[in-house]
């Protein structure tokens, strides 16, 4: 097609500049005063360009704040809700195509119905259930009216106490209670043939062989894909590690970023040394989504076909 | 083989796939929805103190609160505003990366880099950068005292969360929609050129039209996103202030809860948050759903 397109072309790569501006400016911005010094910040404000002190600023995070021990907290969260996510959402998808279940529509939807209602939503709630989480099992205990009867057999009722606040655990836990992954698998086994399936079976694979020989190769692009979304997902979480981690050290590096801020007005706070931080707390996910992109993309788009 | 063995049938195995993610979203997800419905009835005490059930008490305390009505205000503001601009900056920015012209290679890299920064963090970064004194906005401030002071009003506040959370909501709208746009057929712009539409008509009379499943797929997202995501901007950025001006309601439930101990008041207005953004969901989907046309 030949046509004179020269008056859009300009408009959106005049939209696109403006639009890759306003990402990176902000990014820029943070660097470029992250590699200031305090005494510069506070005569010129923020920095337009780079200065040396960048190394210097990054050292003060290290040494004076728990922003290292708090990536590694990020880190263990980050890779464990990815793994969980993926395991646990493969074999689940995998039940519900591949089985002959009566409620399997059932089960999908209440699996699905997850996505509707976000943890920042629920938090009050689920953050009870964290404190104990035999709380539902006494409950249903006392409800039903067995506890009743045990404390009239043994001599008091059950009452189970087990905390998972402030553990690694805990923080993850309610994040791979989500439905999204499920979701990307069964798209992704409703787009396999049939005959795949067919001739598995004729060759005598069973349940296990198949999804383990076939079904685990084949799903590899979809692994990393919900792998490196659920990651960054799993990084970048801020409510649920406020209230699950209730120790410096048990917290993770966004909320130990955020705490880097004064919250008492009155001084202007140390600009360079917490812009240092962000660059720091951000290079895990960035340097990901650098190399691998791909993936992302791949995943965003399958996420919610 | 007949088509009976088109799957497997086998008694325990799939309740034994299944078990361990029902297990972990029966107990962080259908309890917690269950509980916060469940309380809404109850007196409770902080720290185990006992419960008293109240029945429809707690949402007459709760519905007669002029706060409350205040952060719910603010939250439908947020969401139409917020939320336009995070569908609307993107689509612009999609339908422009779309065009086969030099800019759209690193814009279709770029544009997505905030999917790893933080709402928390980016929420840290522009606190820095529209700070009255050290930001942005300092040399015009000292120009025209007054100008802009996010900590005094609250208009500046609710200016710079939204300008954070469209910052943070563009990756995840631009890679729907722009993937929604490269699945439009070369033929139909060829057929609407051979109508003598123009490049710029063809945005309006086929582009558009052709992805608008994408277009209400990134809205229904984006209005619960805009809902709860924010938390993190709010607590990093404003703290609800000044004056309450930014305390939407999924950062007064946490305020009310978390460091006001009142258990029932936080779990009746989650009770109430919950049904608002199901009703939302419903709503959208019977009534914008139904005008659009999935077939292609």
């Amino acid at each position: 097609m030949v046509e004179n397109a020269r008056s859009i072309n300009i408009a959106a790569g005049i939209l696109l500049a403006i639009g890759i501006l306003y990402i990176v400016g902000p990014l820029y911005l943070t660097l470029s005063t992250a590699s200031q010094s305090y005494e510069y910040m506070l005569r010129n404000g923020l920095a337009w360009v780079p200065g040396t002190e960048f190394f210097a600023n990054i050292e003060k995070v290290i040494h004076d704040t728990r922003i290292p021990i708090q990536m590694l907290n990020s880190m263990i969260v980050a890779f464990s809700n990815a793994l969980a996510t993926c395991v646990l959402s493969f074999l689940s998808a995998y039940a519900i195509v591949y089985f002959r279940i009566r409620w399997a529509g059932v089960v999908f939807a209440l699996i699905l119905a997850t996505i509707m209602l976000p943890l920042d939503i629920r938090v009050i709630t689920t953050y009870q259930v964290a404190a104990n989480i035999f709380s539902p099992l006494n409950a249903v205990l006392d409800f039903t009216g067995l506890n009743t009867l045990i404390a009239s057999v043994f001599g008091s009722p059950v009452q189970l106490e087990l905390s998972v606040l402030d553990t690694h655990f805990g923080l993850v836990a309610p994040l791979v209670a989500h439905g999204t992954g499920t979701f990307l698998f069964r798209q992704f086994f409703m787009t396999l043939p049939k005959d795949l399936f067919k001739a598995a079976r004729m060759d005598g694979a069973g349940p296990i062989r198949f999804l383990i020989d076939i079904l685990l190769p084949l799903a590899r692009t979809s692994f990393a894909s919900l792998f490196v979304l659920t990651f960054l997902s799993g990084w970048t979480q801020y409510l649920w590690p406020l209230v699950g981690a209730s120790t410096p050290d048990m917290q993770t590096a966004v909320v130990g970023l955020a705490r880097l801020v004064p919250d008492a007005d009155g001084q202007v706070p140390d600009f360079p040394m917490i812009m240092a931080g962000a660059v720091l707390v951000s290079l895990v996910p960035l340097t990901m989504i650098a190399l691998l992109q791909r993936f992302l993309v791949q995943g965003l788009v399958l996420s919610e076909k | 083989m007949s088509s009976e063995s088109s799957l497997f049938s086998h008694r325990w195995l799939p309740a034994l796939l299944l078990a361990p993610l029902m297990l972990l979203i029966v107990l962080f997800f259908y309890v917690p929805v269950f509980q916060a419905f469940y309380w809404s009835f109850f007196l409770e005490q902080p720290f185990g103190g006992g419960s008293e059930f109240v029945g429809l008490q707690n949402f007459q305390r709760v519905l007669s609160d002029p706060e409350f009505w205040g952060a719910t205000g603010r939250t439908v503001i947020f969401m139409l505003t917020a939320s336009s601009l995070a569908v609307v900056v993107p689509l612009m920015l999609a339908v422009a990366a779309d065009r086969k012209i030099g800019m759209s290679y690193p814009a279709r890299n770029i544009l997505v880099w905030p999917k790893g920064i933080a709402g928390a963090s980016i929420g840290v970064v522009f606190a820095f950068i529209f700070n009255p004194f050290v930001g942005l906005m300092a040399p015009l401030n000292v120009l025209f005292p007054g100008l802009w002071n996010p900590g005094i009003d609250g208009t500046d506040a609710f200016v710079t969360l939204v300008a954070a959370h469209v910052w943070s909501g563009i990756p995840f709208n631009f890679v729907i929609l722009l993937a929604g746009l490269r699945s439009i057929p070369p033929t139909m712009y060829q057929a609407a050129a051979m109508d003598g539409a123009g490049p710029w008509r063809r945005i309006f009379d086929v582009q558009l039209p052709l992805i608008m499943p994408q277009l209400f797929l990134t809205f229904v997202l984006e209005f619960t996103e805009s809902i709860t995501s924010v938390f993190a901007l709010i607590d990093t950025i404003t703290g609800g202030g000044p004056g309450g001006s930014t305390t939407l309601l999924v950062y007064k439930i946490y305020v009310d809860g978390f460091r006001g101990f009142d258990l029932s008041g936080a779990s009746t207005q989650t009770a109430i948050l919950m049904v608002f953004v199901l009703l939302l969901a419903a709503c959208q989907f019977f009534f914008l759903g139904r005008r659009i046309n999935y077939e292609r």
